[in-house]
């Protein structure tokens, strides 16, 4: 009898152990609150944050100019502890920032939770989730969005170009308002699905609302709540949705820099949170990798910008595209989400460090590699 | 007189641009209104800044839009040379507002 006890206790052990012995075990978890070292930090790197502090936080011209670094927050943990926070031009810990395509890369959790819930396959048409208004896309997977090489003919255009040639500002506040799915699956092929990588707003919306529906069928209508944010303690998170109810994932994901920082922070562990796996074994690793479409042929590339995987920015050089490092004074393993006017959530797991920046920079100028370089001083 | 030959100039932009691009249906001024809408309704009421943050935030230039906040509905509406608007509303804190 007690050997029998024994052994099923042994089994138990085991069982318990494998399920969680893939994910990384830290002494805590930031989930209802950050552990902090901020004055810790000021005293041991006043040089560091000074550093940071006059190339992040200096305002240039009047408001109405719009010039240079507009920074609005800075938020960086080591270990998953705060030991630099600060605000600026009258934003709040507390009020959520908007992040722009920063939601591109909440589009990879929801993705790699569906995979992991056995909801949807990589290598599934869309078709077998949604209904298209072409047939002829059915030929589109959802890894081909991922790795944005839906080769749908696309234009990615903010400021600067007549509007009304761009397809993301159609998308957004135009025709495709409504349904951006339908709008943006509406499109001619520029190219056959998986041949060619280019950015676009349109293959990470089409990608949230295919997901959109075997999430809510399984888990309901918040299901990015209850199976993402709540998990993480993201309790600020808000993505809005279209006229149909499926979240606009290119743009349209707000949060506090802290909760980013959360965000930021599952990516650091593996996709693991407090023992649990949120995404599959591997998929970090296989969303922070240069995706095969953009080695192969990378048809809008900007070097500072970083190279791509499933929706976040690496560090990673590509020499078929050449590409050289994006972002030479920062370690290799490096990888971001980022979003329009300088927005970004950095993960270094050598250095165990989450960078957030929220911002309004409106003239490009801002010097991201800099940036990562001084913030990496004081955290590291 | 400086609004007309600003609605001028964008209906005279109206034609086919260099290239062969696809040229969507809705003008500036109504792409103006709806970005004006959705975003000044989520500046106010998902970020929660004030309406003078706001306003500025969404500035477009040339600035030919109006804004009007419905603070009890928690609505926004943007109109343009009084022709084009468009509207959004707050839903909830999770889901932001959307455009109706």
């Amino acid at each position: 009898m007690r050997g029998h006890v024994l052994a099923a206790v042994l089994l138990a052990t085991l069982l318990a152990g494998r399920a969680h012995a893939d994910c990384p075990t830290r002494p805590y978890w930031p989930t209802d609150a950050f552990l902090e070292r901020t004055a810790e930090t000021a005293m041991a790197r006043p040089a560091e944050i000074a550093a940071l502090e006059q190339f992040a936080f200096t305002l240039v011209g009047s408001d109405d100019e719009r010039k240079g670094a507009r920074t609005d927050a800075v938020v960086i943990a080591r270990a998953g502890e705060i030991v630099y926070e600060r605000y600026a031009r009258g934003w709040s810990a507390d009020q959520r920032h908007y992040s722009w395509s920063v939601s591109k890369s909440v589009v990879n959790a929801l993705a790699g939770i569906a995979v992991a819930a056995g909801l949807v396959a990589l290598d599934d048409s869309v078709c077998k989730y949604v209904t298209l208004p072409r047939a002829d896309h059915c030929d589109i997977t959802l890894r081909n969005l991922l790795e944005f090489s839906s080769g749908l003919a696309w234009k990615e255009t903010y400021e600067g170009e007549s509007n009304q040639v761009s397809s993301v500002l159609a998308m957004l506040y135009g025709e495709g308002a409504a349904d951006m799915l339908s709008f943006v699956a509406g499109h001619d092929s520029r190219d056959p699905p998986g041949a060619t990588y280019m950015y676009s707003s349109g293959d990470s919306t089409f990608l949230a609302g295919v997901l959109h529906r075997p999430l809510s069928h399984a888990f309901g209508a918040d299901y990015a709540w209850t199976q993402l944010f709540d998990v993480l303690g993201m309790s600020s998170a808000t993505f809005e949705s279209d006229a149909t109810g499926a979240p606009v994932g290119s743009s349209w994901f707000d949060a506090t820099p802290r909760d980013l920082l959360r965000f930021g922070y599952l990516y650091a562990n593996d996709g693991c949170w407090d023992g649990a796996r949120l995404l599959p074994e591997g998929w970090v690793a296989q969303s922070t990798a240069v995706s095969a479409p953009y080695r192969q042929r990378a048809l809008d590339t900007a070097p500072a910008d970083g190279t791509q995987g499933w929706q976040f920015w690496l560090n990673l050089a590509v020499p078929e595209q050449r590409q050289p490092t994006p972002w030479p004074d920062v370690p290799t393993d490096a990888f971001a989400a980022r979003g329009h006017w300088g927005q970004s959530v950095t993960v270094i797991p050598s250095l165990d460090l989450v960078i957030v920046r929220t911002a309004d920079d409106r003239d490009g100028s801002f010097d991201f590699d800099q940036f990562l370089k001084l913030a990496i001083a004081v955290g590291s | 007189m400086r609004g007309l030959v600003a609605v001028a100039l964008v209906v005279a932009g109206c034609s086919s641009p260099p290239g062969g691009e696809r040229v969507y249906q809705r003008n500036d001024l109504q792409l103006l209104t709806a970005h004006a809408a959705k975003e000044m309704c989520s500046c106010l009421f998902v970020f929660g800044r004030d309406e003078a943050f706001c306003t500025a935030w969404v500035k477009a230039a040339p600035d030919l839009k109006t804004l009007h906040v419905d603070w009890d509905d928690k609505r926004v509406e943007s109109q343009a040379v009084l022709l084009w608007g468009a509207r959004a509303r707050f839903v909830d804190a999770r889901h932001g507002c959307v455009l109706e």
